[in-house]
């Protein structure tokens, strides 16, 4: 018996126009690791997780999770232990921050609750102590996302995965859209949340070194296929010269 | 590497110069055959005619006898008191005073066979703003018929716009079923589908209400789907992966997005089923159109200025409300 929480066996996906974006993809996910996928643009890191969430329709292969197949009812109970975070955020804009943050365990309030506005007590109260958490303790509750900076956006962001108490975190490129210190500090707080929960993360980066300081594993990408797949401690840099194609990727990304 | 040999495109071609020329001539048969010369030619007969070169002209004739009897609007009403019950001299209503004046009339004498004027004496009750209170009864009717039409409307286009928005409707057979309900609702002028509700619902407001609720419930129905369609999709892509189910998505990501446009389309056809609901009395949709109609066929043109002047002076002033609202709602951020 195998104790991973979530494993990818051998999983197909190609596009229209045969363009191969998972190809034979394999992979797990233990309790408590922080995954990191590398790979440059189009190397079907976001396909991947889309593909685990079921917002894309897989060609072959299949999802488990904690070893039972992810197909219709089982994927509504993987969709409840899961959270994502987003490259752009995906947060409802023209709401508030802590609108934005309740919206993560939106699936458990109940209809009328929702069409009137009024929102349980206890999902408030644990919006406000996430906000605290993720260090946005000063940030006033009705502010617009829209009036918000990247780094704070994506600090409610975590916020709203949080809030839902998830086994997995699987977040697709979380700091590409942000400046390199506010991205050191995002992972570096997601990373404290994860030991706190104890939350796997699978979480898509551009960046080696914010890699290399996050995840305790790292699988390297290219063309829809898996070309490493190694602790962080065992990477080379011949791994990383296989997924890269010459040295200025390497810094550039 | 930049190709030294690619070329921009050429801002035009042969070919749409040809396609320019083309609607060109097509455009000069299309003005012969409907006339649109004749607007010249009559527009410079009458105006020849005002300066008093030319005796007499087309637009002078149809319109001389109407433009003398339009100013100045009527705003009292008068009513012959022989037709009043218990008409009491004494006792009149509020402001108002009675007129008298001979009326002459000819009859045949049987004795003599002869035509002999008769004199006879009439007299009227006036009452000095009796015809604006009727004409402020009636387009406070407009409004309110507005307003209904509206309300159900918006009733009838929520769930429309749910089921024919691509993205939310459960198949593709309700998705076009409900497109070309939308469609039809909208395709129908709402001055010719008022001609049949008034025979399902007989003359008067509610056949008004019908026929522009449904109207602009298939105006409201297609805006408010194309804005669910087109609003972002990253915070309900979001929604969808945490296992939310599809309406509550719509209600706790979608709405936020598109709430300010659904406000202006609303605002938009408030001001249009005001419009409309003063031109549909014409046809028996009850209001102040209703009213316009009546006098107009009876060749009471100063009741009629007092008529356009009313609905002038309420279609401005929800222009300006409007507009005041709208910036309210929306510009607040």
């Amino acid at each position: 018996m195998i104790n991973n929480l979530l494993a990818i066996k051998s999983v197909k996906k190609v596009y229209e126009g045969d363009i191969k974006a998972l190809d034979e993809v394999s992979l797990e996910i233990n309790p408590n690791e922080i995954v990191a996928l590398l790979g440059s643009s189009g190397a079907g890191k976001s396909t991947l997780l889309k593909s685990i969430v079921g917002l894309v329709k897989l060609d072959e292969g299949e999802v488990l999770f904690k070893n039972t197949s992810v197909i219709g009812k089982n994927l509504k109970i993987l969709r409840n232990s899961v959270a994502t975070i987003y490259q752009n955020f995906n947060l409802v804009v023209r709401s508030s921050v802590i609108k934005n943050i309740m919206l993560g365990k939106v699936s458990k309030v109940s209809s009328w609750r929702i069409l009137a506005n009024i929102w349980p007590r206890e999902i408030k109260l644990q919006a406000i102590s996430l906000l605290t958490e993720v260090g946005l303790d000063s940030l006033d509750l009705h502010k617009r996302i829209e009036n918000l900076s990247g780094g704070q956006q994506q600090r409610i962001g975590i916020a709203r995965a949080l809030i839902g108490s998830p086994e997995i975190i699987l977040a697709d490129e979380p700091v590409s859209n942000l400046d390199p210190q506010t991205a050191k500090e995002i992972l570096s707080l997601l990373k404290e949340k994860s030991k706190e929960n104890k939350i796997s993360i699978l979480c898509s980066l551009h960046q080696v070194e914010l890699a290399k300081s996050f995840a305790d594993r790292i699988i390297g990408m290219k063309d829809g296929r898996i070309v490493f797949n190694k602790l962080t401690k065992n990477l080379s840099e011949k791994d990383l010269n296989m997924i890269y194609k010459n040295k200025i990727d390497y810094y550039d990304k | 590497m930049i190709n030294k040999n690619s070329k921009l495109d050429p801002p035009f071609s042969f070919k749409t110069l040809l396609i320019l020329l083309l609607l060109f001539i097509m455009l000069f048969f299309s003005a012969q055959r409907v006339g649109v010369p004749d607007i010249f030619i009559r527009l410079y007969e009458a105006s020849l005619d005002v300066v008093g070169i030319k005796d007499s002209s087309k637009i002078g004739k149809g319109l001389s006898r109407i433009s003398q009897e339009m100013w100045p609007p009527v705003v009292e009403s008068r009513k012959d008191i022989n037709l009043i019950l218990n008409f009491n001299e004494n006792d009149l209503p509020f402001f108002s005073y009675t007129e008298s004046f001979m009326e002459q009339s000819y009859e045949i004498n049987p004795d003599t066979l002869l035509l002999e004027k008769i004199e006879e004496e009439v007299v009227f009750l006036v009452d000095p703003l009796g015809y604006l209170k009727t004409v402020i009864i009636k387009i406070i009717e407009s409004i309110e018929i507005a307003f209904w039409a509206s309300f159900l409307s918006i009733i009838l286009s929520i769930p429309l716009a749910y089921y024919s928005a691509r993205n939310y409707a459960p198949n593709r057979m309700i998705y076009y079923f409900c497109r070309s309900i939308v469609s039809a609702l909208r395709a129908i002028p709402e001055l010719i589908s008022v001609l049949f509700m008034v025979l399902a619902f007989g003359f008067g407001p509610i056949a008004g209400i019908m026929a522009l609720g449904l109207h602009s419930a298939g105006f409201l129905g297609k805006f408010f789907a194309e804005d669910i369609e087109n609003a972002d999709k990253g915070p309900q892509e979001a929604l969808i992966a945490l296992g939310v189910s599809k309406w509550k998505v719509l209600t706790v990501s979608v709405l936020p997005q598109v709430m300010p446009q659904y406000v202006a389309y609303i605002l938009y056809i408030l001001d249009r089923n005001l419009r409309m609901a003063t031109v549909i009395g014409l046809v028996g949709g009850g209001g102040i159109g209703q009213e316009l109609k009546g006098r107009f066929d009876l060749f009471e043109y100063g009741h009629v200025t007092t008529i356009i002047l009313a609905i002038f002076v309420v279609v401005f002033i929800f222009d300006q409300l409007s507009a005041k609202l709208r910036t309210k709602l929306i510009g607040g951020n």
